[in-house]
C-alpha cells in the first residue's frame, strides 16, 4: 500500500473532488432508487386521481361493505379481514427479502437462497390471494343487466355501463347513511361504483404486476445465486437491487390498503 | 473509506462500479458476529412494530373509524401509513444508512406530492360544489347574496 493513499485517505478529500463515490452508492443501486422514485410519482398519479374522483362524487361505494369475504367463507360478513391477511403477507415477505440482503451483506450463500425461496413464497401467496378477490369481485359486478332470467352478465372489470341496471345489483356497496341518496340518485350511485371498480383494478393491477414482476426477479437472483454468479463477483448488490424494488412494491400496498381499505 | 479502495479506484470505476459501494467492501464476514445478530434482531423488532400498526389499522377501521369524526379517523389512518412507510424505506430499504446527501437527493422530489395532493383534491371537491343542484347550495348562494 503506498504512503500517498494513507495521506489521502487521512485528509478526507471533498466529496465531490472525484476518485470516489460522492454518495458512497454504486451506479446500479442509485439508479434503482431514481426508477423507484419515478414509480412512486406513478403510483401517486394513480392514487390521487382515485381521490380527486372520490373527491367529485357526492356518494361513495363503502369498503367494509364491498371487501366483506373471505375464501370459504360464504356468505360471512368479515369486513377487511381478507385483505389484512394479505398485507400481513408482504409485509411477512419483505421480512424475508430484508434478511436475504443481511445475509448478503455477510456473503452467506446459503442464507441468501433460503430467504429468496421464502420471498418468493410470500410473493406467490400474496398474488393467489389476490387473483381470489379480482374473481369474488368480478362476480359482484353485474352491471349489463339482462332480462333473460338467471343470465349474469358482467362488464369489463368492474364497468357498470348499463342504465337498465337495477339499483340492488350495486346498493349493497354503499354504507347505511348514504343509502337515502343512492335510492333518490340510482344513477350517481351507480357511476360511483363504477369508477371505484374502475380504479379498483386498475390500481391493484398495476400493483399486482410490479409483484409478479418482482417474484420474477427473485426466481432469477435466486438462481444466480445458487449458481454461484454473486460468489465469483464478489459481492452480493444485486439482492439488495432487487430487495429496494421489492420493498417498495411492499411499500405501495402500504398506501393501497389505506386509500382504498381504510379511508 | 478505506485505503484498499482508492488503490484500484481508476479500474473500479472502469469496471464493477459496484465494488465502489463500501456496504459490500465494509469488513463483513462473520454472520454470526454480536452485530449480525443486533442488525437482525432490529428487522424483527421492526416487523413486529409495522404488524402492530397494521393490526391498529384494521381493528380502527372495523371497529372505531365509524364512531369517531370522519376527519379524525382519516388523520388517523393516514399517520399511521406514513409512519409505517417511514419505517419500511428507513430500516428495510437501508434508506437511514446512506449518506445525508443521497437521502436528500432521493426524498426532495416528494416534496412535489404536496402541491399535488392539495391542488387535485381541492379542485375535486370544487368541481362537486359547481355540480352539486341539491336545494342546500342554493341556499348558501342566496345568503351569500
Amino acid at each position: 500500500m503506498s504512503q500517498t493513499t494513507v495521506v489521502t485517505a487521512a485528509k478526507e478529500p471533498s466529496l465531490w473532488g472525484g476518485g470516489r463515490s460522492p454518495f458512497n452508492v454504486s451506479y446500479g443501486k442509485m439508479m434503482i432508487w431514481f426508477f423507484l422514485l419515478s414509480d412512486a410519482l406513478t403510483f401517486g398519479a394513480l392514487l390521487i386521481a382515485y381521490g380527486t374522483t372520490r373527491f367529485f362524487s357526492s356518494v361513495w361505494p363503502d369498503a367494509n361493505q364491498v371487501f366483506k369475504s373471505f375464501p370459504f367463507a360464504g356468505e360471512s360478513n368479515l369486513p377487511l379481514v381478507f385483505v389484512s391477511l394479505m398485507t400481513f403477507i408482504l409485509i411477512m415477505s419483505s421480512v424475508t427479502m430484508v434478511l436475504a440482503v443481511h445475509a448478503g451483506h455477510y456473503g452467506d450463500k446459503k442464507n441468501v437462497a433460503k430467504w429468496l425461496q421464502w420471498t418468493i413464497v410470500g410473493g406467490i401467496c400474496f398474488l393467489s390471494c389476490q387473483a381470489w378477490e379480482w374473481t369474488h369481485l368480478h362476480g359482484e359486478c353485474i352491471s349489463l343487466w339482462s332480462n333473460v332470467p338467471g343470465q349474469v352478465q358482467h362488464g369489463l372489470w368492474g364497468s357498470w355501463t348499463d342504465i337498465t341496471t337495477p339499483p340492488s345489483e350495486f346498493r349493497h356497496f354503499f354504507g347505511e347513511k348514504s343509502l337515502a341518496y343512492v335510492d333518490a340518485h340510482p344513477l350517481v350511485a351507480m357511476q360511483s361504483t363504477h369508477n371505484f371498480f374502475n380504479y379498483f383494478f386498475t390500481i391493484t393491477g398495476f400493483h399486482g404486476g410490479h409483484v409478479t414482476s418482482g417474484v420474477i426477479f427473485n426466481i432469477l437472483i435466486l438462481v444466480n445465486t445458487v449458481n454461484g454468479v454473486y460468489e465469483r463477483r464478489g459481492h452480493y448488490e444485486m439482492i439488495e437491487k432487487i430487495g429496494l424494488y421489492w420493498h417498495f412494491v411492499d411499500l405501495v400496498w402500504v398506501f393501497v390498503f389505506t386509500c382504498f381499505y381504510l379511508l | 473509506m478505506s485505503a484498499p479502495q482508492n488503490e484500484s479506484i481508476q479500474s473500479l470505476y472502469e469496471g464493477d462500479q459496484s465494488k465502489l459501494y463500501s456496504g459490500v467492501l465494509a469488513h463483513h464476514s462473520d454472520v454470526n458476529s454480536a452485530e449480525s445478530k443486533a442488525q437482525v434482531k432490529r428487522i424483527w423488532n421492526i416487523f413486529w412494530f409495522l404488524l402492530v400498526i397494521t393490526i391498529v389499522e384494521v381493528v380502527m377501521g372495523m371497529k372505531f373509524s365509524h364512531l369517531m369524526p370522519r376527519g379524525i379517523a382519516n388523520f388517523l389512518f393516514l399517520a399511521l401509513t406514513l409512519v409505517k412507510a417511514g419505517y419500511i424505506v428507513k430500516v428495510f430499504m437501508h434508506l437511514g444508512d446512506e449518506f445525508k446527501g443521497f437521502i436528500a437527493t432521493v426524498l426532495i422530489p416528494l416534496v412535489l406530492f404536496v402541491w399535488f395532493i392539495i391542488a387535485f383534491l381541492a379542485d375535486g371537491s370544487f368541481w362537486l360544489h359547481m355540480n352539486d343542484d341539491s336545494p342546500a347550495r342554493h341556499k348558501t348562494e342566496q345568503v351569500a347574496k
